[in-house]
């Protein structure tokens, strides 16, 4: 079945995308790899658990969607993309496969979101490491403490909103390290003036934390987890700390990955996060028909999120011949300010990187290590594709979402180029590891066409 | 878990609702203030766990401390949570438990 718009993820963005294009009359179509619409910040807890104000926001968001009209696929693995400018003969409609699903769209929003950077440190492989967004999801969506004594560390509100949270479900958080430092967050803050709501959560956070007497070491980093065969103790600079779970992050990065697959311009902007799409001020990519809309297109948090998702599905409507109401560019622009000085306080830290020790395994995947990574460089691997080539660095079952931040950067740094230089691997399908079995299904060779041979 | 209790749900049957599930090193790493489902058991690198239906398998198992796996990023992302699930490979975090399953 043909539809007008297709959206690419259920986050805050997918899912007031998919209800204004469903509003304004097109057959919309919405695929989400979880089993429920929210993303990872509106993330449906699976128990009934203690409100707040993500919650009900995401509620509202749920509840627009479920009244617009528009069909909602869960549970969507989308492996496939295809369609649009993939076809040599002119604009085709866009493809979308998923296991279990196949989706034809005339337009195509994408609103995948973000994955975390982790800048690799001795010791980061070890079981009890994981990420701050991670931590938020098992802490908030179910109700899992990481640990029973948890050093939080990373940088941006992540860190905070993680270790307020541990204390509240009543685990201990034996330490925060914190990478920004005082003066950094004073100035950030600043930024957060037009949103008191979120900065009144920022102040109860570390109103917990600090009645909680959790030590916070400011412009400070792990520098190695300990253990065997699981983490049993974190060294923080020169100290040890015993812990049997260290959550780490060190900011968001959009998930390029579709647009990346279109083909679409790209462009490196640390300040949104690293690589976006480049976009108009309706959220058109340079694709046509392809539009991207919230922190997959640029961090500006999930309270900007839906503004962007709404541009986007105006701009579709649009384009398709539709006439929606006229676009308000100004409320995601207000939105988005907070967003903007939370995205300075993820940016990459060159620093982190730099401190990255040769032997340590920087993609997990394949066992690739910083050393390795810049023997490549030297050899002349000078793009992160030539670096695929030359190690495999990327290509195993993460397909470089875990380690190309840190990848990207010590490439550039070992051949004195500027990030945006050694440029991001090729956006191909599958998307997602998928079984051959699942995706192929059941055929009988016999129907397998032919093309006749080429007359000799 | 009580061994009785282990032993009922290992073919897939509820346990009785407010089973009560013995820590292991004292307190649990599930959180209060949330209202679980009563308890299932599944079987994880050949051991009973107690895991609440609606729960993740990954969050399932960071919750009984089983330490053969990894899982760093809970949203399906990272792939370092692969477990066989009746000899199926899937990502813990994307898969919700079931009783009965046998995780290796």
């Amino acid at each position: 079945m043909m539809h007008d718009i297709a959206i690419l993820g259920g986050g805050p963005a997918g899912m007031a995308a998919a209800t204004e294009a469903a509003r304004g009359g097109a057959r919309t179509v919405l695929l989400e790899e979880s089993l429920a619409p929210g993303g990872q910040v509106y993330r449906k807890p699976v128990f009934d658990g203690p409100d707040d104000a993500n919650r009900r926001a995401g509620d509202a968001l749920r509840a627009a969607l479920a009244e617009s009209g528009a069909e909602v696929i869960t549970g969507a693995r989308v492996w496939g993309l295809g369609g649009g400018p993939l076809v040599a003969q002119g604009h085709a409609p866009f493809v979308v496969s998923a296991l279990g699903a196949e989706v034809s769209a005339r337009a195509l929003i994408l609103a995948t979101g973000t994955h975390e950077r982790i800048i690799p440190f001795p010791g980061w492989t070890l079981p009890g490491v994981l990420g701050l967004a991670a931590a938020t999801i098992l802490l908030k969506a179910q109700g899992v403490l990481p640990g029973r004594r948890v050093v939080v560390a990373g940088q941006g509100p992540l860190l905070y909103a993680v270790a307020a949270k541990i204390i509240a479900g009543g685990g201990t958080v034996v330490a925060i390290v914190d990478a920004a430092s005082t003066g950094e967050w004073a100035r950030a803050l600043a930024g957060l003036a037009a949103r008191p709501d979120v900065l009144a959560r920022g102040l109860a956070w570390r109103a917990r934390i600090l009645a909680a007497r959790v030590p916070v070491f400011s412009r400070a980093s792990v520098t190695e987890a300990l253990g065997e065969g699981r983490i049993n103790a974190v060294r923080i600079d020169g100290r040890i700390i015993e812990a049997d779970a260290l959550c780490i992050g060190h900011g968001l990065v959009p998930a390029t990955e579709a647009s990346r697959t279109y083909r679409a311009a790209h462009v490196h902007d640390p300040t949104l996060g690293g690589w976006v799409p480049v976009l108009d001020a309706e959220r058109r990519t340079s694709v046509p028909g392809l539009y991207s809309a919230g922190d997959g297109s640029g961090l500006r948090g999930a309270a900007a999120a839906p503004f962007s998702g709404q541009l986007a599905a105006r701009a579709a409507l649009r384009d398709l011949g539709r006439v929606p109401a006229g676009p308000d560019p100004a409320a995601f622009a207000r939105a988005a300010r907070a967003g903007a000085a939370m995205a300075g306080m993820m940016a990459l830290r060159p620093a982190l990187v730099a401190a990255i020790p040769p032997d340590t395994e920087v993609c997990r995947c394949e066992g690739v290590t910083r050393a390795a990574i810049e023997d490549a460089a030297d050899a002349g691997a000078g793009t992160m594709n030539q670096l695929k080539h030359f190690t495999r660095c990327g290509m195993g079952p993460c397909q470089g979402r875990m380690c190309g931040e840190a990848a990207s950067a010590l490439l550039a740094a070992r051949r004195g180029v500027p990030v945006a230089a050694v440029g991001f691997a090729t956006g191909r399908t599958p998307l997602r590891p998928v079984s051959m079995d699942t995706i192929i299904g059941d055929f009988a060779y016999a129907d397998i066409p032919v093309p006749a041979p080429a007359p000799l | 878990m009580r061994a009785a209790d282990a032993s009922s749900a290992r073919n897939g049957e509820r346990l009785a609702a407010g089973a009560s599930i013995a820590m292991v090193g004292g307190m649990s790493l599930r959180s209060t203030g949330f209202t679980r489902n009563p308890p299932i058991a599944i079987t994880a690198f050949g051991r009973e766990v107690a895991a609440h239906p609606g729960e993740s398998l990954a969050a399932a198992l960071v919750a009984a401390e089983v330490r053969e796996f990894v899982a760093v990023c809970h949203m399906g992302v990272c792939q370092q949570c692969l477990v066989r699930v009746d000899g199926r490979l899937v990502q813990a975090c994307l898969t919700p438990v079931a009783a009965g399953m046998v995780v290796t």
